[in-house]
């Protein structure tokens, strides 16, 4: 069936993809900025002429950034919270969602609230800041690690995933003698890999671009990570911290280049796991969004 | 300090617990398991969200780092009698508002358009790239965005201020002028946030119900009426939810975007509650003042939340939990 097109079907595909068209636009143009300014070279840079395409080609810049120790060190940082951090949560919010997903079990709703309440009300900053000074764990990469271990929404999710799950799956395992934990790791988490997938992918998000926490509860510069160097970067405005890094006077390269060149290099794994990401998070927000 | 903060949370066990006993313990002999289970992730939860929240009486205290909670001398409200008369927190407070009522105002309402337009949208090829775009930003630190930021606005070789100078004007340093920052603020939040929010209002839009498009075509209406008469009354519910929970956050204006991109020169403009207890806090070590501030915040985003929830579930019969 093949309806003609009335003039107000025109106009509303025109404004949707106009609009929707532009927006993805202005979306992508600051991508395209510092992606050409990455590349171009140094003189187009300090002179103001790169746009959305580079100018000339270079990989100084970028080569720079990539070979620099406190770009690495940093960078070793971030991996190192990102993955330890991301580990343990998974596993601890599976741990904690299995028990509360019983619904029949004595108890489980008030420790349902005491969870909920925290989405609604906390300590705030400066308490949050005493305790991780005075748990000793201050300047250690714990202090970025374990506040953020369980997060309630994705508990949530889990435990949703949880309690859809038949009872009679687990029950039939019960009788053949298995535990809970059996059960929970031999027959229920196999079944929820999509959905810890989802909230793996969040959570590691997460711990990668977390500045906050590092801010206040890291010094020692051999233990910033990455969002707390790339702030650095940003804030130095002039060339003069970057010469006093003695710059190769071969390379010709701007500090300019150089600050775009390291926000490329400390998103690219950012990039690498969106489309992971994509696919996924749709359906985690539409679980969340039902029950929450 | 953790003793003190588990004790609410035991009391309420055994409130419950007498009342039930017989078969909490029954309960308890059956699933030793489960139960131990739980216990990980509580100790987590009671440790760094309880003890904190036991760590905001010291806004009644002059605390001291070294006497600790427990030693440090209790002054009553003394702390919110000096947040009420400083007029640095009245400055504080009002761009917290100001922002906050902006955001609220500009960016509110823009995933729902964008909801809306992009179920318009029948090429599924270009909605998909579409979506794939606007929702790639939210994934960004906002170090990053305002890295972003910074390049395209920055004076002035900026790419705007290109364009401005290429069109004849005078290149504006956007983010040292009082007058654009609260602008430039609240069109990053746009830019970063506004096409991943799209994303609630398009899985309510998927719960419409096909064969209310297909009555209303049959009667002749056109996609002008089909928005206006079904896709937004269906959306309506979660506008109401999602305008709660934007509700509960309005003292929290971005602290750390606003972090990321104010300056001393803009302080006047930009300096909202949670930069403020940043700056009183770490900065000057003014630690029962700033929690004062902070817990003003928390107990205020609280009320609004709870009597938002009320009135939700009054109107539209839906509420957050």
């Amino acid at each position: 069936m093949k309806i003609r097109k009335t003039a107000e079907d025109i106009l509303i595909d025109v404004i949707s993809y106009a609009v929707m068209g532009l927006f993805g636009l202005i979306t992508l143009i600051p991508f395209l900025n510092i992606i050409a300014k990455t590349f171009s070279e140094d003189w187009a840079v300090v002179s103001g002429k790169v746009g959305i395409l580079p100018i000339g080609f270079q990989l100084d810049s970028l080569e720079y950034v990539i070979t620099s120790s406190r770009f690495l060190t940093s960078f070793l940082v971030s991996v190192i919270i990102t993955v330890a951090g991301t580990a343990l949560s998974i596993l601890l919010i599976c741990v904690t969602a299995y028990p509360l997903s019983k619904k029949k079990l004595w108890g489980v709703k008030g420790v349902m609230i005491l969870y909920v309440f925290t989405m609604m009300f906390s300590g705030g900053m400066i308490p949050n800041y005493l305790l991780i000074k005075n748990l000793g764990i201050y300047n250690t990469l714990w202090s970025v690690i374990l506040p953020g271990m369980i997060n309630v929404f994705n508990l949530m999710i889990v435990k949703n995933y949880f309690e859809s799950i038949p009872e009679s799956v687990e029950e039939s395992a019960m009788m053949d003698g298995a535990s809970h934990t059996r059960v929970l790791f031999t027959i229920v988490l196999p079944l929820a890999v999509p959905t810890i997938a989802t909230i793996t992918l969040f959570t590691a998000v997460n711990y990668w671009n977390n500045y906050m926490g590092p801010m206040l509860y890291i010094n020692e510069p051999g233990l910033k990570p990455l969002q707390l160097y790339l702030r650095e970067i940003i804030l130095e405005q002039s060339d003069a911290v970057l010469s006093s890094q003695s710059v190769d006077d071969q390379l010709n390269i701007s500090s300019e280049g150089v600050r775009s060149a390291t926000i490329i290099a400390s998103t690219l794994p950012i990039l690498l796991v969106y489309p992971f990401i994509q696919k996924y998070f749709i359906k985690g927000i539409m679980i969340g969004s039902v029950k929450g | 300090m953790k003793a003190a903060a588990t004790a609410p949370a035991r009391r309420t066990d055994t409130k419950i617990g007498k009342r039930q006993q017989p078969k909490c313990l029954k309960c308890l002999k059956r699933y030793p398991d489960l139960y131990l289970m739980m216990i990980p992730g509580l100790a987590f939860l009671i440790l760094f969200k309880y003890v904190p929240m036991y760590g905001l009486t010291i806004a009644f205290q002059d605390f001291n780092i070294f006497a600790g909670i427990t030693g440090s001398p209790w002054v009553g409200w003394a702390n919110f009698e000096k947040l009420i008369g400083s007029s640095e927190f009245y400055q504080v407070f009002t761009n917290t508002l100001l922002i906050s009522v902006y955001k609220l105002i500009f960016q509110f309402p823009v995933p729902i358009l964008f909801a809306v337009l992009l179920n318009e949208m029948k090429n599924m090829l270009a909605k998909r790239t579409i979506q794939t775009v606007i929702y790639l930003p939210h994934f960004l630190s906002w170090v990053v965005v305002s890295g972003l930021f910074t390049s395209i606005l920055s004076t002035p070789s900026g790419l705007l201020n290109q364009i401005i100078t290429a069109l004849g004007g005078e290149p504006i340093a956007f983010m040292m002028e009082k007058s654009f920052f609260r602008s430039v603020v609240v069109t990053s939040t746009i830019w970063k946030d506004a096409g991943y929010g799209a994303i609630v209002y398009i899985a309510a839009i998927t719960g419409i119900d096909q064969e209310i498009y297909e009555a209303a075509r049959v009667d002749g209406a056109g996609r002008i009426r089909q928005i206006i008469h079904i896709t937004i009354p269906g959306l309506s519910s979660t506008i109401v939810l999602m305008f709660i929970l934007r509700l509960g956050q309005i003292l929290n204006a971005g602290t750390e975007q606003i972090l990321m991109m104010y300056n001393p020169v803009v302080y006047e403009v930009g300096d909202v509650i949670g930069t403020y207890v940043y700056r009183m806090g770490i900065g000057k070590m003014d630690y029962s003042f700033s929690t004062a501030v902070g817990l003003f915040e928390s107990v205020v985003g609280f009320l609004l939340l709870m009597s938002g929830n009320f009135l939700c579930r009054k109107l539209v019969n839906r509420s957050i939990w």
